[in-house]
């Protein structure tokens, strides 16, 4: 199980920005930077739904690359090169829809039809 | 991260009566990049190779050793004891020596194609030894023509897949 995390952690490392351990305090401080009408309160509301999406994120990330690359017959512990180029491959396609998809909803209010 | 802490605030909701009997449980430990990196040097085509004509290099020469032993010319006429066991035992090198450069090609090329093409189809079947013990039968058996290229490919083939099989007998 160790191995499934190991690849998750060291993709998420590459593609993630955000990897020091306090997460809020760094979300908080990157929304304090960007407007200056907004106070602590909001900002903290916002760093808390922002640390949400992003559990969310990884949890729907782990849960679907799972599903799709490993085969439920455990026949050994550790992750063999197959599993792990197939969770190599998905992750990044996830990633990619995930943007892809936050991109077009954050640009136009609707999607284009 | 959300699984990892429900379940590590379940570890603490665990009944303090029975914690004499039952062995702590241990909250999820995630792996440093030293032990990532460690397992990834295992995933890279080449140091697998390597690491695999090494181990059969090394059966080769046992191999040729045992039965370069055993295959010997009893020349007790021409020669006294002593120049015999020497004749012997250089027979015994250089057979173990040929043996082992053999199996060691053999498990350099069939574990860099057994790689590839399981890191290319991102899948971990028996189609990926199959595909591999054509390839390592074909080229070794390919001097003598193509239709021996083609015998030894299906022939180590079909051994390759019989060794797995015997391997994962347990599964």
């Amino acid at each position: 199980m160790g191995g499934f995390f190991c690849h998750f952690l060291a993709l998420r490392n590459s593609l993630n920005p955000n990897k020091n351990k306090a997460f809020l305090r760094s979300e908080v401080s990157m929304a304090a930077n960007i407007p200056a009408g907004i106070d602590k309160e909001q900002a903290f509301g916002m760093a808390e739904t922002e640390m949400e999406y992003r559990v969310e994120l990884f949890n729907r990330l782990a849960q679907t690359c799972f599903n799709k690359c490993v085969d439920k017959r455990y026949k050994e512990a550790e992750l063999n090169m197959g599993e792990n180029s197939c969770i190599d491959r998905c992750v990044s396609k996830y990633w990619q829809v995930n943007s892809m998809i936050g991109q077009m909803l954050s640009a136009g209010g609707r999607p284009p039809m | 991260m959300a699984a990892s802490t429900s379940e590590s605030d379940l570890n603490t909701q665990v009944p303090s009566s029975n914690e004499a009997d039952q062995p702590q449980i241990q909250a999820i430990r995630m792996p440093s990049m030293e032990e990532i990196r460690a397992q990834e040097v295992w995933n890279n085509c080449a140091v697998r190779s390597v690491a695999s004509g090494v181990m059969g290099g090394g059966l080769g020469f046992m191999m040729g050793m045992f039965l370069g032993a055993l295959d010997n010319p009893m020349m007790q006429e021409q020669m006294s004891g002593r120049q015999q066991l020497i004749y012997n035992l250089k027979q015994m090198g250089t057979r173990s020596w040929s043996s082992a450069k053999t199996f060691a090609v053999m498990g350099v090329v069939f574990s860099a194609v057994e790689c590839v093409v399981e890191k290319a189809r991102a899948k971990h079947d028996t189609t990926n030894t199959v595909v591999a013990g054509c390839v390592t039968g074909g080229t070794m058996s390919a001097k003598a023509g193509p239709k021996a290229a083609c015998v030894g490919c299906v022939g180590f083939a079909a051994f390759s897949v019989a060794i797995e099989k015997f391997f994962d007998r347990h599964t």
